[in-house]
């Protein structure tokens, strides 16, 4: 250690300010057990709030009026303790994920090109971009009407309105993700004549990629909902979740109505965690915003 | 291109690739050369310099006075619109003011990726990079990704991407601008030492004088925007140099001569 004094205080208006600072040593990797801990503890404790905040509405409300908010128990016994229920709650996912995936592969592979498009000649973008504007204004519900009278009801309706929930943000993000590009790195393609198409494979869209991922995980988790919400206008033939909802509302089974919410919920967060899970591995090891959040 | 890596010393410096010639055997010529954006900003106005192969130009000037508009031009990144320009363009190294790494892209494929643009067979490609890798002084940072790498290896490892093609001009916009002192001194003389060793013919534009006298055998002081030639000053030194020249009485007399002009040429 040094043996530097340490000046005495002498002045009124001078307040010693000297301390020793002790180091800290290395901090070891966090075990996965403390990782766990700090990522689950706290949705779990909100998890618990919730809940409670649902019981105490709940006993409020007139006894007539409880069967909208339906107790634990009776979700368990009317709706998931039942395992008939169970299957035609998982066979109405597999239909509702049919449409959810369908119209969101189709948002992704147009927009997809739509984006890459709009990036290579601006007058296509100048063309386009407006009304894409547009497009995300119109309410898709208020085209339902012209979408079964054109379409029918089938499964392509359903997942046309799906591609309208979804397809905004695909083009927008990766168009965005392009452009940001820095420039002297175009400058350095440009340097060695790489034609318009290397410079995108090699430059332009590695880099658009951590922006595209985040415009699909948006699409993703509003597909989903955007399935669900299209089953509800057309209530022919077997159908997915959202017809169970209707069936649920009809039948005055508001527990099974809770079900299918519940396993709406966990589809919908399910799309959206794949995405992320996906563009972690495509991305952590070079993106920052991409890695793993602490 | 067959990239032959043979070079002679730097004061001769190698002959233009296919033996065509330039105006006056130069490397690069500017004549009368303007630049006006399409904004109408004049960027450059009547540039006259000749350089001849295996010198070393650095250019010094007011910030704003069309510095990088020359190397983009004599690069063809930008087209001047009027006047000639003369220069082959066919081994041409260009360093930005920042690194350009592509962050997904290790140390490795990094100083790789100029050679792919030009279509080099892979194996080719993986022994020159190792070789340009271990010149720079990164050897064991092939696997390593640019987030993990400080400001003076990215310089590097974008020194070492331009020097796997071998160039015969070599352009530096304001390479170490960003980097400390002692990083920055390293970075001259490394690039000394590869001038010598690869004898390209170098324009490196640069804020700091010291730096320019250091490095150069001409330092070029252009006039406020829009650009164009003010003085240019030979400088007397003989390759390789040593880091003391910069403590010497003729280094410093050179280096307030040059400033006097630069302050001439920023006052106008
Ligand atoms: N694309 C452009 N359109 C219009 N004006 C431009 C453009 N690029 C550069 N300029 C102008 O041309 C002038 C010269 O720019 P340049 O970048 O060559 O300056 P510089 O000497 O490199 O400056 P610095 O030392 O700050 O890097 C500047 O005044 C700038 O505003
Ligand atoms: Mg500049």
């Amino acid at each position: 250690m040094s043996d530097t004094q340490i000046p005495a205080d002498t002045g009124k208006h001078r307040r010693a300010n000297i301390e020793s600072h002790e180091a800290t040593p290395v901090a070891p990797p966090p075990s996965v057990t403390r990782r766990l801990v700090t990522n689950l503890v706290p949705p779990i404790l909100a998890g618990i709030l919730v809940i409670l905040a649902y019981a105490w509405v709940r006993s409020g409300l007139p006894p007539h009026r409880q069967f909208l908010m339906p107790s634990g128990t009776g979700i368990w016994e009317l709706a998931f303790g039942i395992p008939d229920f169970v299957l035609e709650l998982l066979r109405r996912s597999v239909t509702t994920m049919a449409i959810a995936v369908t119209g969101l592969g189709l948002s992704i592979s147009f927009g997809c090109v739509m984006g890459i498009v709009m990036f290579r000649f601006l007058f296509l973008e100048k063309a386009i971009f407006p009304y894409l504007v547009v497009l995300q204004s119109v309410p898709v519900l208020a085209i339902v009407p012209l979408i079964q009278s054109a379409l029918g009801f089938g499964f392509m309706p359903k997942v046309l309105i799906v591609a309208l929930f979804t397809f905004f943000a695909v083009p927008t993000t990766l168009l965005l993700g392009l452009k940001s590009v820095d420039r002297n790195i175009l400058n350095l393609f440009k340097l060695q004549n790489a034609s318009w198409w290397v410079t995108l494979r090699k430059a332009c869209l590695p880099f658009a990629g951590p922006t595209l991922f985040a415009g699909f995980s948006i699409s993703g988790s509003l597909a989903v909902i955007a399935a669900i919400t299209s089953e509800l206008f057309f209530l022919s033939g077997e159908g997915g979740l959202g017809q169970l909802l209707m069936n649920a509302k009809i039948d005055f089974k508001y527990e099974q109505m809770y079900a299918a919410l519940i396993m709406a919920s966990v589809l919908s967060i399910a799309v959206y965690l794949f995405f992320k899970w996906l563009g972690n591995r495509l991305f952590s090891h070079w993106h920052e915003a991409s890695g793993k959040q602490q | 291109m067959s990239a032959d890596s043979t070079s002679t010393t730097a004061p001769e410096g190698r002959a233009a690739a296919d033996g065509a010639s330039l105006p006056g055997g130069n490397a690069i010529v500017f004549d009368h050369v303007s630049m006006t954006f399409p904004d109408g900003t004049e960027g450059l106005s009547d540039v006259n310099l000749a350089i001849a192969p295996g010198e070393f130009v650095s250019i010094v000037g007011p910030s704003g006075c069309g510095k990088s508009t020359l190397l983009k031009v004599a690069s063809g990144l930008v087209t001047h619109t009027g006047g000639k320009v003369w220069v082959d363009r066919d081994q041409l190294g260009y360093t930005f003011q920042d690194a350009t790494l592509l962050p997904w892209r290790k140390v490795q494929d990094n100083v790789e990726l100029l050679m792919e643009l030009r279509d080099f067979p892979a194996e080719e490609r993986r022994r020159i990079a190792a070789e340009k890798i271990e010149l720079v002084g990164l050897k064991g940072f092939e696997n390593h990704y640019p987030q993990r790498l400080s400001g003076g290896m990215k310089m590097r490892v974008s020194l070492a991407r331009s020097l796997a093609l071998n160039p015969a001009v070599f352009m530096f916009d304001e390479p170490f601008g960003a980097l400390d002192e002692i990083t920055r001194e390293r970075l001259n003389d490394e690039v000394i030492d590869l001038f010598v060793r690869e004898g390209f013919t170098g324009i490196f534009v640069t804020h700091s004088i010291p730096e320019a006298v250091y490095m150069s055998s001409k330092v070029v002081v252009m006039s406020r925007r829009p650009g164009r030639i003010q003085d240019i000053f030979e400088v007397p030194f003989a390759y390789p140099r040593a880091p003391e020249m910069r403590y010497q009485a003729d280094f410093s007399e050179l280096c307030g001569e040059i400033s006097l002009s630069l302050r001439k040429a920023i006052e106008g």
